[in-house]
């Protein structure tokens, strides 16, 4: 079951509740979401593993200042997305490879592009392989799309304005579509 | 809200997951924890402060001729002023208790203009303070030593503090640059609508 169909279950605590009780009702809700978050923000798994706790430590703190502003779903994306962008700055100096736009990876030539997958692992590591090449923010879009969250959460989320969101949904699923060999206009 | 999953969501959504969980109590550990390194990387910066202080306050001691002596006091200032500088603009910070309040487009510039600015303005708190020391330096040696010959040795050093100077600041400004360029993009991405 995916994050979002749990939601309602964050979504009814009072906002009364303790930083305590959020975070942990946050924590089961959101948990599966989180791990596969931290997965696109740090391949390394000793790495990873700190990064994820780290962004639990944080969304713990960050309770004691939830003011029911915005939804709990959204504060938790924001801040596990937010813990996840500061790793990806900080790892600066480490890295390799420059990180990219969606409209760059739109026009980058890949070896895979056209190729399908061998199973749904081979899948799933040239997923992560195209998620960690992008910037944070793109990063972010993508990882709301692929989580299922639509349109205006995604802008509610990141802050990008509606006809931005619209045009890195239609580069993502053109990138997405070329990659795994799927029509890239075929669902909203 | 998306009805229908489409096979890459799936792929996504469907990923094994370790189901790591972390109590409340083992939470709590950890931002001790936290919050320890940041008090233990401060003290290592004022440690720093104070042996580079405490070698300079050794030369001042023990150097009677009053121009060295007022170079070393002057990079015992500089010293300080640069340790002052770099423990507030360190880029290892605390990360905000209230970070959910910003969307990632706002934290992302934030964090991106916090890093522009401390290399765009590294003048004035990371070069400029050792400036007063190395000149009262070469002072000191041109009257200590009034023989042309000795001045090649001073100027040769200098000419290289000059261009090291001279490259970290091209290096961060170039560095600037980019990042003023991702702002930029970042801004233009929150104005169109």
């Amino acid at each position: 079951m995916s994050a979002i169909e749990n939601v309602s279950a964050i979504e009814a605590i009072p906002a009364a509740s303790s930083a305590d009780e959020l975070y942990q009702e946050a924590a089961k809700t959101f948990g599966a979401a989180l791990e596969r978050l931290a997965r696109a923000y740090e391949a390394d798994a000793d790495l990873r593993r700190d990064l994820l706790q780290d962004i639990h430590v944080a969304l713990w703190r960050s309770f004691q200042g939830f003011d029911g502003r915005c939804s709990a779903r959204t504060w938790v994306y924001r801040v596990a997305h937010n813990v996840g962008a500061s790793h990806v700055l900080r790892q600066k100096r480490t890295r390799t490879q420059a990180l990219v736009g969606l409209e760059e990876l739109e026009n980058l030539p890949d070896e895979n592009s056209g190729q399908p997958a061998a199973d749904r692992s081979h899948a799933l590591d040239r997923l992560l392989n195209l998620i960690q090449r992008l910037n944070p923010l793109d990063r972010h879009v993508i990882l709301s799309y692929l989580e299922g969250l639509d349109a205006a959460s995604i802008g509610e989320i990141t802050g990008l304005s509606a006809r931005n969101v619209a045009t890195k949904i239609h580069r993502i699923k053109n990138v997405l579509a070329r990659q795994f060999q799927q029509g890239g206009e075929s669902h909203d | 809200m998306t009805e229908v999953l489409n096979p890459v969501q799936k792929i996504w959504q469907e990923q094994p997951v370790e189901g790591i969980k972390m109590s409340v109590d083992e939470i709590r550990r950890r931002a001790g924890k936290f919050e320890r390194r940041i008090v233990w990387r401060n003290r290592r910066e004022i440690v720093s402060c104070i042996l580079v202080s405490v070698l300079f306050a050794y030369f001042l001691a023990t150097n009677h001729h009053v121009l060295f002596r007022m170079a070393y006091g002057l990079f015992i200032v500089g010293m300080i002023w640069v340790a002052v500088q770099l423990h507030r603009k360190g880029s290892v910070n605390s990360l905000p208790p209230a970070l959910g309040a910003a969307s990632s487009l706002q934290f992302f510039r934030t964090q991106l203009e916090r890093q522009r600015d401390v290399i765009k303005n590294v003048w004035p708190w990371y070069l400029a303070p050792l400036v007063p020391g190395y000149v009262m330096l070469t002072v000191a040696y041109a009257v200590s030593f009034p023989r042309p010959v000795r001045w090649l040795g001073v100027a040769a050093f200098d000419a290289f503090i000059v261009l090291v100077f001279v490259g970290i600041w091209k290096l961060n400004v170039r560095a600037a640059r980019c990042l003023q360029r991702s702002i930029d993009e970042l801004n233009s991405a929150e104005t169109s609508r």
